[in-house]
């Protein structure tokens, strides 16, 4: 394990980003992945351990202008009983109720989840089919990078070095929008997911527009299911295009063996939970 | 007047002593236990699973500041430890799983004996591996004990009756393999151990975490070269045991000779990861059973063989043979049954024992083809289960004795409650592949509930005082591992001599002050120490009524002890307060005070070389019938119900049988739908409860827990072992409840989602 040189708990975002702007400091917030993944010597601590929590800027939940803006140290427990949240973007409270435990939840992060990049994380799916932007803020100036766009791999992202996620930035979904999240393990608490399955779409008189599906643990990312999208897009949602849909996207996703499933086994939970979230579409 | 009414405790919800502390988190475990000058004992293990040493360089590690000891088997005696000696606390010469220690650390902090472990280097030679039990039975696999060129640990042979004649009285013959996997207790409280020698007098003491005190201290002594007498072992409050603690662990010894190294206590105390790798499992099995019977429903015969994965090294779980065998004979009325088993070494971390040993693997095995029977002959599981149960008076085959025997009221209990058959009937012609189905499954058990006369002796010692307030301290060697059993036995003693729970101390953790115990297994304190415990409290009532009928003028058959106090047997009136007299009794010129003692060694016999004979006092049973509702699309079984109905002899404390019951079902849960340990080449690949899935609050399903008594005529009070019963029957239910819903039968556990949705395409190998 590393030295920590030196420890900063800054209260402004200011001086957070002017100790990342070297590059050599490791952020903390919950610490919920960041202390496991040190503890198995997965990942070392830099010379400047940063513990942001102390950034009021961080924690605010702002609705205007057709989006919801939801800051970096917005914890899983606010995501799942924030009722602005649960009002704008149900699709996300939902998902923090399959996230982990309540003490997981209490300490965990909507931005650390992001940071962590990992396949299965539970509210990148989500956040995939609800369009969302990562906000990056560096001492040099901030940027914008939609969620397609932001995970290279597992534990990997756009985010440079220098760089703080500062909140999630998502457009409010139209009128009859419909959305689903499903999340399969082996148990129904405290497990990481064999496969996720996100969707939304605005659906009128029953054909599906505005088509989003997103895919979790299928692949090095979590995953937008383009050619899913494509296939539901503007056509009638009848039992054939649900057929069709399973199909397309068990042909999409690229899952691997592990230890939670074979990759066999992950195709086949695609095939059939997107065939039940779809059906259930149609029932309702 | 109306003499106070007093009522008796049997039967009576009693919170455990233990709780309240353990409750608001205040018991102090070993890991909250330090000594003066302690140090911090730490173990390098071997990254290589069979690999002969080559050399093992120490000294950049002895050379780190704050290190006071590094050992390596060229430092300490070679004793080899386990029920075949084939286990050298620190190995020399080879490795042999990946479990094994090649040298130890002591230094003044964990951090420095962490950075040590790192600085120390070994060279290894590989040796060819075996992974699958089936492959080191083969001529000319590898050898890994040299002392047991043919692989083979253990081997068992067993019959009654002629199974070639029961062949040819069959009309219906039904054979299968079943393959059982890997788990491990997960005890809360991980393993553990202070060693403290005293400065002078070389007397030392082990701080302890054992379920056999007695059989360690002499174990102990023989590994180390001690006068026993020499050696005390003391049990700071065990975080569970559930059989992982029945063995000495080359960890103990371990920290001993880093004690005697240093001449510092050193305090060894494992992580939750090597918990996972380091301490027993279950015995995984392959199981191939052969069962027929007659037209009528009636058995005819069994034939068995077992194969068990033994792992590296060999522990007592390798016994586990002598009770899977009396399942196989004595569940039910068999007229033939031959068993053979083999336990061979592997290169796969090593079993132990585990509540239930082998009983498990053996009721997944058998309740499966009663099924299949009960199928084949056009039957009802039930009534077919019926015709073929023990009851009171029958001898079996194996010589065992059910002078009780509640399976026929078990089995009734349970399937009433449930509907069994009805459902079972209806949900199987409904059964299907398609969308949720649901299914019942039944699954019954019998288990020694009465001790199990393995060592030369079963018992277990008592000694009673009570002080001039009417205090009782009960010492027992009885160990209390969460079990409970401090809180039975001062119940029991406590209706005795008529006194409230509130004037009760056990003793139950010193092998200076406790007298002799065989140790907590075969599910057998409450038995057998039970009636050690009564008996010394009826001495102490002998003694006190026959002081007392001095002093009143009255028999003392016509006394008795109720409420604290001396009263007529009659009507109960009070004739004087216990204390009272028992200071009298010090006081006076007999200057006495009430002490007694009493060793019970239960009615129960050695078996002879065939396995023959009544091993135990008493014998438990139950029936548990499971709703399950299987997923077709995922492959998720969830367990919806359990009734479960239990011959426990007789409720003694109904609140801590429930628990037993309770825990031991979800226990079992887990072996059958989630718990697994999957070794690849040797190395455990989920060492962390994040991997291992044991079965949390949401998966629990609700119980219907109901109670035989059969009022045991040597239990205490009439009860009956049932520690281990609980979790017997779970899998084999689970999998007839799975076939009945899909129509898939499944041999092989855990019934994980991915496995079970394998099944139910075809693809399952």
């Amino acid at each position: 394990m590393t030295a920590i040189e030196r420890y900063l708990a800054p209260a402004d975002l200011d001086s957070a980003l002017a100790a990342l702007a070297g590059g050599n400091a490791t952020v903390l917030a919950g610490g919920t992945d960041l202390m496991p993944q040190i503890n198995a010597g997965k990942v070392a601590f830099r010379p400047i351990l940063l513990n942001i929590r102390r950034i009021p800027d961080l924690r605010a939940v702002e609705v205007g202008q057709g989006r919801i803006t939801i800051g970096a140290l917005v914890t899983i427990t606010e995501l799942k009983d924030n009722p602005v949240i649960a009002k704008a973007v149900p699709l996300l409270a939902e998902a923090a109720d399959h996230f982990a435990s309540d003490q997981v939840r209490n300490m965990g992060t909507i931005g650390g989840n992001v940071a962590n990049a990992s396949p299965a994380g539970d509210t990148l799916v989500p956040l995939l089919v609800l369009d969302a932007q990562v906000e990056l803020a560096s001492a040099t100036g901030r940027r914008s990078v939609p969620m397609a766009e932001f995970f290279t791999g597992p534990g990997r992202s756009v985010r440079r070095p220098d760089e703080l996620i500062t909140g999630l930035s998502l457009p409010l979904p139209r009128l009859r929008t419909v959305s689903r999240f499903v999340k399969f393990g082996t148990r129904p608490a405290l497990d990481i997911s064999a496969v996720s399955i996100g969707f939304s779409a605005t659906l009128d008189s029953g054909r599906l527009s505005d088509v989003r599906v997103a895919f979790g643990a299928v692949g090095p990312t979590p995953m937008r299911g383009r050619a899913t999208e494509a296939v539901l897009e503007g056509a009638p949602l009848d039992a054939g295009l649900i057929a069709k849909a399973a199909a397309t996207a068990q042909d999409e996703v690229k899952p691997i063996d592990d230890l939670r499933a074979s990759a066999w086994y992950r195709r086949e939970l695609i095939h059939n939970l997107l065939g039940k979230v779809l059906s259930d579409v149609v029932s309702r | 007047m109306n003499a106070p009414q007093h009522a008796s405790l049997i039967g009576q919800r009693i919170p455990k002593m233990d709780a309240p502390e353990k409750v608001a988190g205040k018991t102090r475990y070993i890991q909250d236990l330090n000594l003066p000058g302690q140090l911090y004992g730490l173990i390098l293990r071997t990254e290589r699973v069979h690999a002969r040493i080559v050399s093992i360089d120490t000294s950049a590690a002895k050379a780190l500041p704050g290190v006071r000891a590094v050992l390596t088997a060229a430092d300490v005696p070679i004793h080899p430890i386990g029920v075949n000696k084939d286990n050298p606390p620190l190995k020399g010469d080879k490795v042999r799983c990946e479990r094994d220690e090649v040298a130890a650390v002591a230094a003044d902090s964990l951090e420095i004996a962490q950075a040590a472990l790192k600085l120390i280097t070994v060279e290894y030679e590989d040796l060819p591996p075996l992974f699958d039990p089936r492959d080191s039975i083969k001529p000319g696999a590898p050898v890994i004990h040299e002392a047991k060129p043919d692989n083979v640990a253990m081997a068992f042979d067993y019959a009654h009756g002629d199974v070639e004649q029961g062949e040819a009285d069959s009309d219906v013959v039904v054979e299968d393999e079943f393959t059982l996997h890997r788990v491990t207790h997960c005890c809360m409280g991980v393993s553990g151990v202070i060693a403290d020698f005293e400065p002078v007098s070389g007397n030392l003491t082990l701080y302890s975490n054992t379920q056999v005190p007695f059989l360690h201290k002499r174990e102990f002594a023989e590994v180390l070269g001690m006068d026993p007498s020499r050696i005390r072992i003391i049990q700071p409050p065990i975080g569970g045991g559930f059989g992982s603690k029945l063995d000495i662990y080359p960890f103990e010894p371990i920290a001993v000779y880093l004690a005697r190294a240093t001449r510092r206590p050193v305090k060894l105390i494992f992580t939750r990861e090597e918990e996972f790798i380091a301490s027993p499992t279950r015995q995984p099995a392959i199981i191939r059973l052969r069962s027929g019977a007659k037209r009528d429903g009636t058995l005819t015969f069994r034939t068995v063989d077992v194969l068990l994965d033994n792992g590296g090294y060999t522990s007592w779980g390798a016994t586990i043979p002598f009770v899977m065998m009396q399942t196989f004979s004595s569940l039910y009325r068999v007229p033939h049954c031959r068993y053979h088993t083999k336990a061979v070494y592997t290169n796969n971390p090593f079993a132990g024992s585990f509540r239930g040993y082998g009983n498990l693997q053996a009721t997944f095995a058998i309740e499966q083809q009663m099924d299949k029977l009960a199928d084949a002959l056009g039957m009802d599981a039930y009534q077919f289960r019926l015709k073929n149960a023990q009851e009171a008076g029958e001898i079996t085959g194996q010589g065992m004795h059910f002078k009780t025997c509640g399976f026929k009221d078990c089995l009734e209990t349970a399937a009433g409650r449930s509907g069994f058959a009805e459902k079972r009937k209806a949900l199987g012609a409904a059964k299907g592949l398609t969308g949720i189905r649901r299914g019942v499954g039944m699954a019954s058990m019998l288990h020694v509930g009465g001790g199990a006369k393995i060592y030369p002796s079963d018992g277990c010692g008592t000694i009673l005082k009570l002080d001039d307030f009417g205090h009782v301290t009960i010492m027992t060697g009885a160990s209390e591992i969460g079990q409970g059993s401090e809180t039975v036995l001062a119940q029991l003693v406590c209706e005795e001599l008529g006194v409230p729970m509130s004037a009760v101390t056990v003793v139950n953790n010193d092998t200076d002050i406790t007298p002799w115990d065989v140790g907590v297994h075969a599910s057998r304190t409450t038995f057998i120490a039970g009636n050690s415990a009564i008996g010394a409290a009826r001495k102490a009532k002998d003694k006190i009524l026959a002081a007392a009928s001095t002093v009143s003028n009255m028999r003392a058959e016509e006394l008795d002890l109720k409420g604290g106090n001396i009263v007529r047997a009659a009507d109960g009136e009070k004739v004087m307060p216990l204390a009272k007299m028992l200071r009298q009794l010090h006081f006076s010129d007999k200057a006495e005070l009430v002490m007694t003692t009493n060793y019970y060694e239960p009615p129960s016999v050695h078996q002879d070389k065939g396995f023959k004979g009544d091993v135990s006092a008493a014998y438990a049973w139950a029936t548990q019938v499971v709703e399950v509702e299987v997923d077709t699309d995922t492959g998720i079984v969830r367990l919806l119900k359990v009734w479960a109905a239990h011959d426990v002899g007789r409720v003694l404390n109904e609140m801590g049988i429930e628990g037993q019951i309770e825990g031991g079902i979800i226990m079992g849960q887990g072996y059958a739908l989630c718990e697994d340990m999957p070794v690849v080449d040797g190395h455990l690949v989920n060492p962390a409860f994040r991997d291992y899935k044991l079965i949390t609050a949401p998966e629990i399903p609700e119980m219907d827990i109901q109670f035989i008594e059969t009022m045991d005529g040597e239990g205490p009070q009439g009860a009956k072992g049932v520690g281990e019963a609980p979790s017997i029957c779970m899998a084999a239910a689970v999998a007839n409840a799975i076939e009945n819903a899909t129509g898939v039968r499944i041999t092989s556990l855990p019934f994980t989602p991915e496995r079970v949705y394998s099944a139910l395409k075809g693809k399952l190998q």
